[in-house]
């Protein structure tokens, strides 16, 4: 047995070389952040005298007259704020007769140069999802709280899910929560297809999907009309992408589509990753992954999973988020160990 | 300010390395520089021996990085490396979550069981069991029909 561990010590996977820089430059950053206040006791007890103080001045300022306001021009705008709603497919339960969960939430994420606010699993519910219409084998099964992915090592809880709060502070402008892809500035990006197309190669280098990515997440990022049209452009241009010309999605809502082939999830294959674009704006109104042929009793060109942008707009205001969630705190994802 | 930044320079590769190892190189130094972010503004909460609550951190991070990602952005498999190797590393991925972090935290991040312990929230006897236990099916699972196949195949090829 200690052999093994010794073993396991030598498939150690390569450790990334520190780069000093970046580590200094870090550094230099994080301290310059605000800290939580100590424990609120300690507080007290130390600046109590203080508060008596200011508590007093507070009076007096309430009690007498409030001087004329000089007028202040509005700040400018510094979030981009974006709230999504997205759902998933998850095959759970017997392998041989298996049934689908749909897990269901909002995200509301606020982006500005160097910072980022996300608020994860709002409205969050996981609901049974029959594959066919005989019966409800959830209900058949007794209602279990826990179901068993097919092809997986995890469980999926049913229910609803609690909210997280996430805060990062990142340099520039970081592409999603899970992407490297990050920009100093958006405003620098070509408003070209090509070009972009080679600016974004640099980054994610060549791959159709990943350049597919990138781009449809620019168009739901703060850049110009003509970037925006540019990564659009850029789509369709990829190897393998489909245009979809004028599409019906979403409550009767029209726009012009692409896809693109996308890689197999874990549990699907011949998957497709379509957008749908509002053709006046630019601006999208739903990605989704589809697939391109029958599965788990599923038929072909139904959606998997699906995103759809329910605000994109700048904002002068502070992120808004729950108060009553840790910020940073462990996010209770309804995928859990079995 | 001195301390943590003694506590950073110290720590860094490591929790480095643990976040390498657990989201993939391209997303170690972010989950990295939010580690340290998340300590800074808890400093207050910071013990002596800060490895520990700095991984523990890490971890957090690193669940919320792997609940948001698509397999392809995380998968970083070296090729050059022999198959004794590539089989043991298929043997633990094929481990669920729980008995992978115990092991690692153990083979590859060199802590002791009372500092795994608090990474993971519990007691040390606890690690233990659960360190045994890991062992055990890490163990099995080179042994499956799938590892001989491999085996054979490797030979063969």
């Amino acid at each position: 047995m200690e052999d093994l561990l010794k073993d396991l010590a030598q498939a150690k996977p390569p450790v990334p070389e520190v780069d000093p820089e970046r580590m200094e430059r870090d550094l230099a950053r994080i301290v310059t952040l605000p800290r939580e206040r100590p424990a609120r006791k300690q507080f007290v007890r130390r600046f109590a005298p203080l508060l008596v103080i200011g508590a007093v001045i507070v009076l007096a300022v309430v009690l007498l007259p409030a001087p004329p306001q000089p007028v202040q021009p509005a700040a400018p705008p510094k979030w981009w704020h974006e709230l999504t709603r997205q759902w998933s497919l998850m095959i759970v339960g017997d392998p041989a007769d298996p049934y689908a969960v749909h897990i269901d939430s909002k995200t509301d994420r606020w982006l500005a140069a160097n910072q980022q606010v996300t608020v994860l699993q709002k409205d969050g519910d996981v609901r049974p999802f029959p594959l066919d219409r005989d019966g409800n084998p959830w209900e058949a099964a007794g209602r279990p709280e826990t179901v068993p992915q097919v092809g997986g090592t995890h469980s999926v809880r049913i229910g609803p899910m609690k909210p997280a709060v996430q805060k990062t502070a990142v340099a520039g402008f970081q592409m999603s929560l899970h992407s490297q892809a990050r920009f100093d500035s958006l405003d620098s990006l070509p408003a070209d297809p090509q070009e972009l197309k080679k600016a974004l190669e640099t980054i994610v280098g060549k791959d159709a999907y990943r350049l597919g990515s990138l781009a449809m997440e620019l168009i739901s990022s703060n850049v110009s009309a003509d970037q925006r049209r540019a990564a659009f452009e850029l789509v369709k241009t990829l190897d393998g992408a489909r245009f979809l010309g004028d599409v019906t999605v979403l409550n009767e809502r029209r726009g012009v589509g692409v896809a693109i082939a996308a890689p197999p999830t874990f549990q699907f294959a011949d998957v497709e990753t379509q957008l749908v674009i509002d053709a006046e704006t630019g601006l999208p109104i739903v990605k989704r992954d589809v697939i391109t042929t029958p599965q788990f009793g599923l038929p072909a060109q139904i959606a998997i999973s699906e995103t759809e942008y329910l605000l994109l707009e700048q904002v002068g205001f502070e992120p808004i988020v729950p108060q009553d969630v840790p910020v940073n705190g462990e996010v209770e994802s309804p995928i859990i160990e079995r | 300010m001195e301390e943590f930044s003694s506590v950073y320079r110290e720590c860094y590769p490591r929790v480095l390395a643990y976040a390498a190892s657990h989201a993939g190189p391209r997303l170690a130094e972010d989950i990295t520089s939010e580690t340290f972010t998340v300590a800074w503004r808890r400093l207050d909460q910071m013990p002596s021996n800060a490895l520990p609550w700095l991984l523990g951190i890490a971890r957090n991070l690193v669940r919320a990085a792997h609940r948001q990602t698509t397999t392809y952005e995380l998968t970083d498999s070296p090729a050059e490396d022999d198959f004794a190797v590539v089989e043991l590393r298929a043997a633990l991925a094929s481990l669920s979550d729980a008995d992978q972090e115990v092991l690692t935290l153990i083979a590859w991040h060199g802590l002791a069981a009372a500092e795994a312990a608090q990474v993971l929230g519990c007691t040390t006897a606890t690690f233990f069991v659960r360190l045994h236990r890991a062992r055990r099916r890490l163990q099995a699972a080179l042994w499956t029909p799938n590892f001989d196949r491999a085996r054979a195949s490797w030979k063969t090829s």
